[in-house]
């Protein structure tokens, strides 16, 4: 008898702390859904929603694919682009990153302490993090330099070279294990950072006064001039990405920096709390999503 | 005979004035044009296309211009300094106010979008 009270006891209790970790999440998860339903409107069948595309010419509603289903957007345009998605297939029989791959797990091997910080590899779809100790979102970027710090090393560039490599063989130990994005809000303050990303993400900035959200919500599957815009839900899904701009892997560190540039800012400093807030909303807004790291963008 | 020089002479005058308008306008059109289609300047062609005119993969994220040639020049000015007077949730950059386009590059761009039929 006892022992079944002390049974119930312990489930309310779980039951309840699930409940109460659950709370910091509700503006979070209203956001995420109200965003995918948005998307898999949009896109369900452009032709026919032609009041989410409304300067797009004929040729544009033949190229956009019709129901694209909630995984797919792990594809960012390819998603819905027929020809994008046609040339990235193309280039993806011969993935250029499979020697960062590699590179990456002799970094993993090697490296002092990044197998202790790391014991498991597929951790790419947990990040970013909110650190409560630390009281800061933490980007996986930012996490690695954490642990060559500890481990007295000399901390790697956030946005490319050896930090790309090694994040590459995260993200593929984590495909290859199926992971999904999984990002959690587990505190009052990790929703205040959340909050912050948000307003950031929403806000217009910078000498052309865009903001992110004009391009890759409300203007993802239109162009500017031939490419067609990425939408925000799956965004953070596939890094680092082999961009063949860059001829190069880069974390999304590196991307945020790009976009920032090309809006007419400043951008802000890499693993400083302003991007690290942003990719916390936004990689919030892919949970769900399989992690499909790292892969080839224009 | 010196009322008739003087006419020949005011006509020789507005005659050279007025092509002299539409050689500076000309200019004016092209350097606007260049301004529309250059990515480090205007890069309107980065979300217009252009009725009649040939631009080079034009985006679609603004509406293609037609008809501007009936605008007022003062409202095509206005649109380009802050599109958010008349359309507060434009998402178009305000050109003038954040000094993105000068006084001069703006009346150029305004020249050639006259010509939008």
């Amino acid at each position: 008898m006892i022992g079944k009270i002390v049974k119930t006891s312990v489930a309310v209790l779980i039951g309840a702390s699930v409940a109460y970790a659950g709370s910091f999440n509700t503006q979070a998860e209203k956001d995420r859904q109200a965003l995918v339903k948005y998307m898999e409107k949009k896109f369900s069948d452009p032709a026919k929603n032609k009041q989410f595309f409304p300067y797009a010419t004929p040729e544009d509603f033949k190229n956009l694919r019709k129901g694209v289903k909630f995984e797919e957007f792990r594809l960012g345009s390819y998603a819905y682009d027929k020809i994008g998605r046609a040339q990235y297939n193309d280039i993806n029989e011969m993935p250029p990153y499979e020697d960062n791959i590699d590179a990456g797990e002799e970094l993993y091997n090697k490296t002092k302490g990044i197998k202790q910080c790391f014991p498991d590899p597929a951790i790419a779809g947990e990040y970013p993090k909110f650190d409560d100790k630390k009281g800061k979102v933490v980007t996986l970027s930012v996490a690695i330099d954490d642990c060559l710090k500890a481990n007295g090393q000399k901390p790697w560039k956030l946005t490319k070279g050896k930090m790309a490599d090694l994040e590459a063989y995260f993200a593929h130990m984590s495909k290859e294990a199926g992971k999904k994005v999984h990002i959690t809000i587990p505190s009052k303050a990790a929703a205040a950072a959340y909050e912050r990303g948000k307003k950031n993400y929403y806000s217009q900035r910078g000498y052309l006064k865009l903001s992110c959200a004009t391009c890759h919500v409300q203007g993802s599957g239109n162009r500017v001039r031939r490419e067609f815009l990425s939408p925000l839900l799956g965004h953070t899904t596939h890094f680092p990405v082999y961009r063949l701009k860059w001829q190069g892997l880069g974390t999304l560190e590196r991307r945020i920096k790009g976009c920032e540039k090309n809006q007419g800012e400043n951008p802000h400093k890499p693993g400083g709390q302003w991007m690290s807030d942003m990719l916390y909303f936004m990689a919030y807004m892919s949970n769900g999503l399989p992690v499909d790291g790292p892969d080839i963008r224009k | 005979m010196q009322k008739m020089k003087l006419f020949l002479a005011a006509t020789a005058t507005v005659g050279l004035m007025s092509v002299n308008a539409v050689a500076g306008n000309a200019d004016l059109v092209k350097e606007g044009e260049k301004i529309f289609n250059t990515k480090k300047i205007g890069n309107c062609l980065a979300c217009h296309a252009v009725n009649g005119k040939k631009i080079n993969n034009p985006g679609n994220l603004g509406p293609k211009l037609q008809g501007l040639s009936a605008w007022p020049e003062q409202a095509l000015y206005d649109k380009i300094y802050n599109p958010y007077t008349t359309n507060p949730i434009s998402a178009m950059p305000p050109f003038g106010l954040n000094g993105v386009l000068d006084d001069h590059q703006i009346k150029a761009v305004v020249a050639y979008l006259k010509t939008v039929k």
